[in-house]
């Protein structure tokens, strides 16, 4: 008789012993990819925003990525690496965070039902995490898809072109409120979960903590609302000469190839 | 017709209930607790001051023994109590609260070291010793000469039915909740169980057992004023009661709580004035010291009620809309002391008066609080007349606590009766002397009898309204059966209560349904009620004495010489009244005969054989100076009244056993 | 003589009002009850509204009592100390779970909506079946001291415990099992097999206990799965709602973290 651990889980005899260590594991990891994901896209929402400092700026802050400063020319295979670390975590975020969902329609009832006569602040937050993380299987998968096959096509005018010549501007509207509303809540919930900063007073970081998400998310919000319109502006400009790739004029023509 | 068997049956899911099914079941007897509410929504729960244990752990309470706590006890009693049996509780109370530490009860410890304490109003440091650190603290309570009582901030009752409770679920003991008795089953001679509702469905189930055990608690809402729970309905005495064999043993003995909250009457425990708290008037006069010199608030609860109520009636109490009260001032104690220690006290006052009690005075008036009487048992818990049914705790009549009742020691004596009681029950079991050839016959003639009178009750064209009556019952009790007691009152009371009872059975219901159906609750139990406030009134307008809590303002003083006596009742099937019998106490073989209590009216009459007990007290008291077990032995041996494992002397900072003892 | 023999000059003044039920000028308030009988199978859940006088200090409590003895002897609710400390009287009070018993009617008033606990078994209108719950959960999750095999020696002094320790396992037992977390907590509502705040309290509250003998791999036997603390969701409606204000996030965050180190060990 084959007495394999398949065999035992099979006959559904996981636990009988000892509890298994995954449930701890996978809840630590589902954790950790939130948090990494949610500050990336902090930094990735500075970087975006640089297009508010000038079309420079942007140009370098993108080839700063693509290693252009430290190699003497650009590798936009560096970005499709990153995105493709990002494109990772975020599946198993996704595949652990899945977990808590609603499975069912009785289930997605019961909740809202929960949460209209509760009126409870962090109960309805859960469910616009729920729902922004919902949309963001969908919103981010073009995005990143994009950035892991054409890394090279980020720029002052590249992007901007994209946004508004090539119709992305709608996609990036929505991801851009998803991806603020799910990381500013999801990171919120991280440090009560996990009681971090808790202190001698736990509700008053409580509180704080909650006004901090409050600002972070609107502070993001505003930010990206201002970058997009600016690459929507760019684009309106450039829609005449799509395709077109910035180059700004302290650099050499040629010299980027 | 459903049965279940088992080998104990306890009625009752509160602390005493549950100590007596844990201890049988620990001693291989199946136990089924039938409980009318979650066994940790019972009232045990409101236990908030403490439990007094003589540990002497604290400074103020070095000294203190078993023998302290014994003298406090039948003083409290003003010689009511049977001394043997308070001798048996003194002795097993240590044991129980190290038990209870043991089962991980949050006992609140001493801290070595300086402390501020409010003593008599005034700010003391007292420094507790290095030796005490960590072990089991004691705060003060009233009738106490030491600091006796071991507490949990101010939820003692509900961290030890905590640590009951869930010690009996891990003992597997089930509960049937939702359940209520209304019979007992016998043949006049032996109990074979009981006839048991099920509150959710209304069905009727025989529960047929070796041992049945009443652990109901009080009668608390017989009164209209009462810091019991909704619950204590006093339903376990009637069972006993309605039985007509077996006996309740002084029903009058009704104690009032100095501070119940005005007007809700919730508690507020005797802590406050056991941490320094004081009682003042409309003046912010502190009155108590006026009256009582020596125990000022900490007079026994009996005292400190009648002062209040007379100060009042001086016209000192504070006019509300409600009528009049007295303030309780704990502001003295500091914030961080009532939010610590007295921390259920400030949210019922932030609560249900709306006010802080670390800035603002407490409206208070003494309330119903505790039922002396009960089912009346040998030492051993058992009826005398009803072989097989047991009866612990607030139910029970065994009976330590006499007239009055210090603070703390109820508490207490629901785990120790419950250690003792269980282990007597057992015992019980044990024999194959006890084993029964129960006929059926008998039990479906039990289960038929109540079926028929449910319904009776709800097939009933009758006009009378069950909610109604309970409230005039309860008014009756409290105008006229309370602190002051007057013939006349009484005589009023026992009259109408009679009328009371005589309409109860032309009661009908606006919605007559079988099943879970709380104006057919109502009904029937208020029919139950009604005989034990007959109970109480009655005894209390027969018993023409003034001893502890039974005041009677037309017989002032304790008489020793007619009523050195215990009241039994009994009830005959269709009787308006109990039969009264009397039981006499022995004062030849009081430890302690009948004195002055060292707080209250100092004048009493005096029984004839008192003067010669004393003189062999006195005597054997020099015989055997310097050994206080000896002595006590001689005065009045008590030893075999205990199980055998209860057994035993208690281990103290100041009697260290020596020896391989565990590390302490 | 006795010292205070009363004079007969004062007559006897009558004890305090019950309960504080005293018709006052508070106003009116209607309260909205649901009703519903789950053993009638012809019956629907109904809202039925009671109107009555506000009182001065009028609880819940008091309502509810008045409405049953004057108006609906039927209708079904449970309460025990009425004091706040049993947590018999748990419901749903215009939309948040609380102790009915100690909430004044002029606090929620006037227009005030109850509704039966969710979570647990209904037994009817206001009534559900918390102990047999809270019961199950106990057993689920061992919540008692598990004491070492050999017997206590009763007679000798008991072991110490420093002071703040027994004031740190007091802080957590006093929850009252009242059912308030479970009933405010959008996680159990969805998956019934979660164990909910008050078990992962009695988790932090026995780990806590010298004297229970324990360690966190049987802890983690008991709560290491996503029925147990990693189930919990984080929605702090445990927290927000429980009437005793228990630590509750910071206690399931902390046997979170414990049970989660578990994992890696």
């Amino acid at each position: 008789m084959d007495t394999s651990s398949s065999i035992v889980t099979g006959a559904g005899l996981a636990d009988a012993v000892r509890k298994s260590r995954l449930p701890a594991r996978l809840d630590v990891v589902q954790s950790a990819t939130g948090l990494v994901l949610a500050l990336f896209m902090w930094g990735h929402m500075f970087f975006v925003s640089s297009i508010l400092l000038g079309k420079d700026a942007m140009w370098t802050i993108t080839k700063m990525f693509e290693g252009y400063f430290i190699f003497g020319r650009a590798y936009p295979g560096i970005v499709s690496v990153v995105v493709a670390v990002i494109v990772l975590l975020l599946v198993v975020h996704a595949a652990l965070a899945v977990r808590k969902f609603p499975i069912n329609y009785r289930q997605l009832r019961t909740y809202r039902g929960h949460m209209k006569l509760m009126r409870h602040e962090d109960t309805t937050l859960w469910y616009w995490q729920f729902v922004t993380g919902f949309a963001l299987f969908f919103l981010a998968a073009p995005h990143l898809f994009q950035m892991l096959t054409q890394p090279g096509l980020i720029g002052p005018y590249e992007s901007s072109d994209r946004v508004w010549s090539y119709h992305w501007w709608p996609l990036y509207l929505l991801l851009l409120f998803a991806v603020e509303v799910h990381g500013g809540v999801g990171l919120y919930r991280l440090a009560v979960k996990w009681g971090w900063f808790a202190g001698s007073n736990p509700d008053a970081t409580r509180r704080r903590l909650k006004a901090l998400k409050w600002a972070l998310t609107v502070f993001f919000l505003a930010l990206g609302l201002a970058t997009l319109a600016a690459y929507i502006r760019i684009g309106i400009e450039h829609a005449d000469r799509v395709g077109e790739r910035y180059v700004p004029a302290s650099v050499q023509p040629g010299a980027v190839k | 017709m459903k049965v279940v068997y088992t080998d104990v049956l306890v009625i009752g899911g509160g602390l005493a209930g549950l100590r007596m099914a844990i201890a049988a079941k620990r001693r291989g007897h199946d136990a089924v607790i039938l409980s009318l509410v979650p066994p940790k929504r019972s009232h045990s729960k409101a236990a908030q001051g403490g439990m007094q244990a003589s540990l002497g752990n604290v400074i103020k309470g070095q000294g203190d023994n078993e023998d302290v706590h014994f003298e406090d006890t039948v003083r409290g009693s003003d010689w009511g109590a049977d001394q043997a049996v308070v001798r048996m509780f003194v002795n097993t109370a240590p044991k129980a609260v190290r038990e209870l530490a043991a089962w991980g009860v949050p006992w609140s410890r001493v801290r070595r070291g300086d402390r501020t304490v409010i003593i008599n109003g005034q700010k003391v440091t007292i420094t507790e010793r290095d030796e005490a650190h960590g072990l089991m603290a004691q705060r003060d309570f009233g009738g106490t000469k030491k600091w006796r009582t071991c507490y949990v901030s101010d939820g003692t009752g509900h961290a030890m039915l905590q640590a009951v409770g869930d010690q009996a679920i891990g003992s597997g003991i089930p509960v049937h909740e939702r359940a209520e008795a209304l019979a007992l089953i016998h043949d006049g001679g032996r109990c074979y169980g009981a006839v048991v509702r099920d509150l959710i469905d209304g069905e009727l189930t025989a529960y047929v057992a070796k041992a049945t055990a009443i652990a109901t608690g009080g009668a608390g809402r017989l009164y209209r004023v009462t810091t019991n729970a909704v619950i204590c309905e006093g339903i376990g005495h009637a069972l006993a009661l309605e039985s007509g064999a077996a006996a309740l043993g002084n029903m009058e003995a009704v104690q009032f709580h100095p501070t119940g909250i005005f007007p809700a009457g919730i508690l507020v425990t005797e802590g406050c004035r056991g941490d320094g708290g004081l009682l003042k008037d409309v003046d912010g006069h502190r009155f108590m010291p006026d009256y009582e010199p020596e125990k000022k608030e900490l007079a026994s609860r009996d005292v400190v009620s009648r002062r209040m109520e007379e100060h009042i009636r001086k016209g000192k109490g504070v006019g509300s809309r409600f009528g009049d009260h007295l303030w309780l001032d704990i502001t003295l104690l500091g914030e961080k002391h009532i939010k610590t220690n007295l921390r259920e006290v400030f949210e019922i006052c932030h609560h249900f008066l709306g006010i802080d009690p670390t800035k603002d005075l407490v409206a208070v008036r003494p309330a119903q609080h505790y039922t002396m009487g009960g089912v009346r048992t040998k030492p051993t818990g058992e009826s005398p007349t009803l072989k097989g049914l047991f009866a612990a705790g607030e139910a029970a009549c065994w009976d330590m606590h006499g007239f009055n009742r210090l603070g703390g020691n109820s508490v207490a004596e629901t785990v120790v009766a419950g250690m003792i009681v269980g282990e007597f029950i057992a015992d019980f079991c044990d024999d194959p002397g006890n084993e029964f050839n129960l006929p059926t016959g008998l039990v479906r003639e039990f289960v038929e009898r109540e079926q028929a009178k449910l319904d009776a009750l709800v097939a009933s064209r009758g006009t009378e309204d069950a909610s109604a009556l309970k409230a005039r019952m309860q008014e009756i009790m409290t105008a006229k059966v309370g602190i002051f007691r007057t013939g006349r009152d009484l005589e009023e009371a026992v009259a109408e209560l009679q009328q009371l009872l005589a309409r109860s059975r032309n009661i009908g219901l606006r919605t007559p349904s079988p099943g879970p159906n709380p104006e057919l609750v109502t009904a029937y139990r208020v029919q139950k009620m009604l005989k034990l406030a007959l109970t109480v009134a009655y005894g209390a307008l027969t018993r023409t004495e003034s001893r502890g809590a039974h005041f009677r303002e037309d017989h002032p003083r304790r008489d020793d010489a007619q009523w050195l006596k215990r009241t039994l009742a009994t009830w005959r099937d269709g009787a308006s009244l109990p039969e009264l019998n009397y039981e006499p106490l022995d004062i030849a073989k009081m430890e302690l005969p009948p004195g002055w209590r060292g707080y209250g009216a100092k004048d009493y009459v005096d029984h004839p054989d008192t003067p010669r007990r004393q003189a062999e007290v006195d005597a054997l008291k020099t015989q055997y100076a310097g050994d206080r077990f000896a002595l006590q032995r001689a005065l009045l041996p008590y030893d075999d009244l205990l199980p055998a494992r209860l057994r035993g002397r208690n281990e103290r900072i100041d009697e260290p056993f020596g020896g391989t003892g565990r590390a302490a | 003589m006795s010292m205070f023999r009363p004079t007969a000059t004062h007559k006897v003044i009558p004890l305090v009002p019950a309960d504080g039920a005293q018709p006052g000028n508070g106003g009116r308030i209607r309260v909205h009850a649901m009703r519903y009988n789950p053993r009638d199978p012809g019956n629907a859940p109904r809202l039925q509204t009671y109107e009555l006088e506000q009182a001065e200090g009028m609880t819940l409590f008091i309502a509810l009592s008045e409405i049953r003895e004057k108006q609906d002897p039927s209708l079904q609710f449970d309460f025990v100390c009425r004091a706040g400390i049993c947590g018999s009287c748990a419901m749903v009070i215009n939309g948040r779970p609380g102790l009915a018993c100690r909430t004044l009617t002029k606090a929620v008033g006037p227009d005030i909506t109850l509704l039966p606990l969710p979570g647990f078994e209904l037994i009817g209108d206001l009534s559900v079946n918390t102990g047999k719950w809270m019961r199950a959960m106990s057993e689920r999750l061992e919540a008692w001291v598990h004491m070492k095999e050999a017997e206590l020696d009763l007679t000798r002094i008991e072991a110490r415990m420093e002071p703040e320790l027994a004031e740190q396992i007091y802080e957590l037992d006093r929850c009252i099992e009242c059912g308030c977390c479970v009933a405010g907590c959008g996680t159990v509502r969805m998956r019934e097999a979660f164990v909910g705040a008050v078990g992962l309290n009695k988790i932090a509250r026995f780990r806590l206990d010298p004297r229970d003998t324990r360690d966190d791999d049987d802890f983690y036997e008991l709560v290491g799965d996503d029925d147990g603390v990693f189930g919990c969701m984080s929605l702090l409606g445990c927290h927000d709602v429980c009437p005793k204000q228990l630590p509750l996030a910071t206690q399931i965050a902390f046997v979170r973290r414990k049970m989660a180190a578990v994992g890696f060990r």
